[in-house]
């Protein structure tokens, strides 16, 4: 039997329907307006820099249920509207419907006057300067933390560096072991001189990131994507779900030099975080996490392989140790149908449990 | 708006007649005339050329990719339809495929730079290797991205034809410079050395894709014979391109995971780097010839503004954390408590972010 059951005839009419739908689609493109992002009402509560510390607001007040205010550390990389993205796909508004109380740091766009804050001034720095003012906020003295990607890292050595400051960690799609034989991002950078990237670029431009992470499926993620995007051209609200994607995608603030540095030298090519000798101003150790901790990590993430994250058991000083798995990618944990109903409700009742 | 929609429908209506025309010959089983190479991926390209400036800022990225994949979607319809029009069959598919692997073979051969359209500029697959070539593109976008030149200005050059000289210009530029203007000699020959190695490392990145783009092909050509084994024939031109994509995935996973692939690339990110940084050192030296503030300069006022923020933000707390104390001794006085109350008051903590972190290198260091 041939391999091929095309007719010139039917080819021809595929040709033509993808015509149609490309006119049409420009039609629709040239109507889509302004794309938004970042779409729950929120306050700023403190600012600092380049950051920005959100509290989110929920239009019913008696809806808060959680004693402990929640505050979402997102990653350095990309920006934290992925987790509010749009109405039916935002991470935070889930969240605030499980009763929870809702805070955000934005790292915001480094410049390069940045380009020498380190680790320690991002995590010893800001990051504990936004957990006290939550603090003050409510007159408590622990909050409870939600990390995501780079973020829960960062939310990781926090945690072991002021355990008294951490009531309940959560991690999302967080690397602990950088080397997993999956990880080809860790692969790919074991042999590039971070020093030498770092001393000759001084801040690490976003776009340099943007396209590491698509080489690492350049024919999905630069072809095939948006020949699948023709499928929904001729639905405007589609259009604009893909283009407000397409948005964040290459919506990559720079890294300071230092902090990226680090970041590679420490975690990707010393994997300091897993096998010790990481110092963040004082020596880090995850034996130091004695809070209880969820770590939810996604089964098909091609960024964050699962592996990376489930590294973390039997690592902790906690015996309060839960995982929760998810069934989908990197991104699709935020904003996929079958996630906003399964991971925030989830998060929002282990943390009530421990309230 | 009246102007975008006849373009859109002038287009499609030469599409339409394209192909009645196409399929009026083939119905009567007339040989087509000789025609374009590529008139449907030329088509779409004139037409788009024609509509994207009235296209909204807005989107156009997406577009413009979009377009790009449109116009080797098309080629892959062509060159797929050319071979059923000499007679169809699994022989047509083979010549075509024979065809792709043997322009991955003269490429590796020839060592020449990853541009299949520049090297094959009448090639029948013009176009079509917009599907191979993607992770090329990403690095030449990244390269533009950190030079100081518009596009990658590499592409200017030919490494094979550097390839053939290399050794006497290696020799030439090991030649130690002399005179009054020894130090600028010296910069440029490490400045056109960098350049060589950066070269050296991208042609041998470049023909790792090539051989990896005859890989590729086997594996096609590999899974359609399965296909039909299996009685699962490919029925649409989606499919087909689906199905080359799942391969070409397959294929790019296993070879970037591969030790050989995390040398290619850390030699290629370094090189560039290195030429980069060279570059930067000869513009230092130019500036601080005129008097003007260096790169070096400011990046270690930049190193020395954190460092007093880091001192400022640390004493910031200190004080704050004094004060809280001062505030509780100072109730436990009017209230005739005792020291030890007081002392229950939280002390300073250790300063945030009071010295820097152990990798950091100072500008000074570095610069030399």
């Amino acid at each position: 039997m041939l391999p091929f059951d095309m007719r010139p005839d039917a080819v021809m009419q595929e040709l033509m329907a993808y015509g149609q739908k490309l006119s049409h689609g420009m039609k629709n493109l040239m109507e889509v307006g302004e794309i938004s992002s970042g779409v729950t009402p929120k306050t700023v509560v403190h600012q600092e820099d380049k950051l920005t510390l959100y509290r989110f607001q929920n239009p019913n007040k008696d809806a808060v249920t959680s004693k402990t205010p929640l505050l979402i550390v997102y990653a350095l990389v990309n920006r934290p509207y992925m987790t509010d993205i749009q109405e039916n796909r935002s991470t935070v508004r889930a969240l605030m419907d499980a009763g929870q109380d809702v805070y955000l740091v934005d790292w915001g766009y480094p410049d390069r006057a940045d380009r020498y804050l380190t680790l320690d001034d991002y995590i010893n720095g800001y990051l504990d300067r936004c957990v006290d003012v939550i603090c003050e906020r409510h007159r408590i003295k622990k909050i409870n933390i939600l990390g995501i990607c780079q973020g829960g890292t960062f939310s990781l050595c926090y945690s072991a560096l002021h355990p008294d400051k951490v009531k309940n960690l959560v991690t999302m799609v967080t690397p602990v072991d950088f080397q997993t034989p999956d990880n080809m991002l860790s692969h790919w950078v074991q042999q590039v001189d971070a020093d030498l990237v770092v001393d000759t670029l001084g801040n690490v431009p976003g776009e340099m990131l943007n396209w590491t992470f698509l080489n690492l499926k350049p024919y999905q993620l630069m072809g095939q994507k948006y020949l699948g995007l023709l499928d929904t051209l001729d639905d405007p609200d589609a259009l604009k779900n893909f283009l407000r994607m397409e948005k964040w995608i290459f919506d990559s603030p720079d890294q300071a030099g230092e902090a990226f540095r680090q970041f590679i030298k420490d975690f990707y090519q010393q994997n300091k975080l897993l096998k010790g000798g990481l110092e963040i101003g004082e020596p880090v150790s995850l034996k130091a996490i004695t809070m209880p901790v969820l770590n939810v990590f996604a089964e098909q993430d091609h960024l964050v392989p699962p592996d990376a994250s489930r590294a973390m058991r039997g690592k902790l000083g906690t015996k309060d140790y839960t995982e929760l798995s998810f069934p989908g990618g990197h991104i699709g944990i935020y904003v996929s149908g079958k996630a906003q109903k399964t991971v925030p409700p989830a998060i929002g009742k282990w943390l009530d449990e421990r309230d | 708006m009246g102007t975008t929609n006849n373009w859109m429908d002038g287009w499609l209506e030469s599409q339409q007649k394209y192909w009645n025309a196409w399929a009026d010959m083939a119905q009567r089983g007339m040989k087509a005339p000789e025609a374009p190479k590529n008139p449907l991926a030329d088509g779409l390209n004139q037409w788009w050329q024609a509509l994207s400036p009235m296209t909204p800022p807005v989107g156009r990225e997406v577009f413009d990719r979009l377009m790009d994949v449109s116009k080797g979607y098309f080629s892959l319809a062509e060159q797929f339809m050319g071979g059923a029009k000499q007679g169809g069959g699994m022989d047509a598919v083979n010549g075509w495929l024979d065809g792709m692997q043997k322009m991955w073979s003269d490429w590796s051969q020839a060592g020449a730079a990853f541009r299949p359209d520049a090297f094959f500029p009448q090639n029948q697959f013009k176009g079509l290797t917009t599907f191979w070539d993607l992770p090329m593109d990403t690095w030449n976008r990244l390269a533009a991205n950190v030079m100081p030149m518009p596009g990658d200005f590499t592409q200017a050059f030919h490494p094979e034809g550097a390839h053939a000289v290399k050794d006497q210009v290696n020799k030439f530029l090991s030649i130690p410079a002399v005179g009054y203007t020894r130090e600028a000699q010296e910069q440029y020959q490490i400045l056109a050395q960098r350049q060589m190695d950066y070269m050296g490392a991208m042609q041998a990145y470049q023909g790792a894709f090539a051989k990896l783009g005859i890989e590729t092909t086997k594996q096609f050509q590999q899974s359609l014979q399965e296909r039909a084994k299996e009685a699962k024939p490919i029925s649409s031109l989606r499919e087909l391109y689906d199905q080359w994509v799942e391969m070409s995935e397959a294929a790019y996973a296993d070879f970037v995971m591969t030790e050989e692939y995390q040398t290619l690339y850390g030699r290629l990110v370094n090189t560039l780097l290195a030429v980069k940084q060279q570059m930067a050192r000869m513009v230092d030296q130019t500036l601080e010839a005129m008097h003007m503030p260096t790169h070096a300069e400011i990046s270690t006022l930049q190193c020395r503004q954190q460092e007093l923020r880091r001192d400022n933000l640390k004493l910031h707390k200190e004080i704050k954390a004094l004060q809280s104390q001062l505030e509780a001794l100072r109730k436990t006085l009017l209230q005739g408590g005792t020291d030890e109350e007081a002392e229950e008051e939280p002390k300073p903590k250790r300063a945030a972010a009071a010295k820097p972190a152990a990798t950091k290198r100072t500008p000074a260091a570095k610069s030399k």
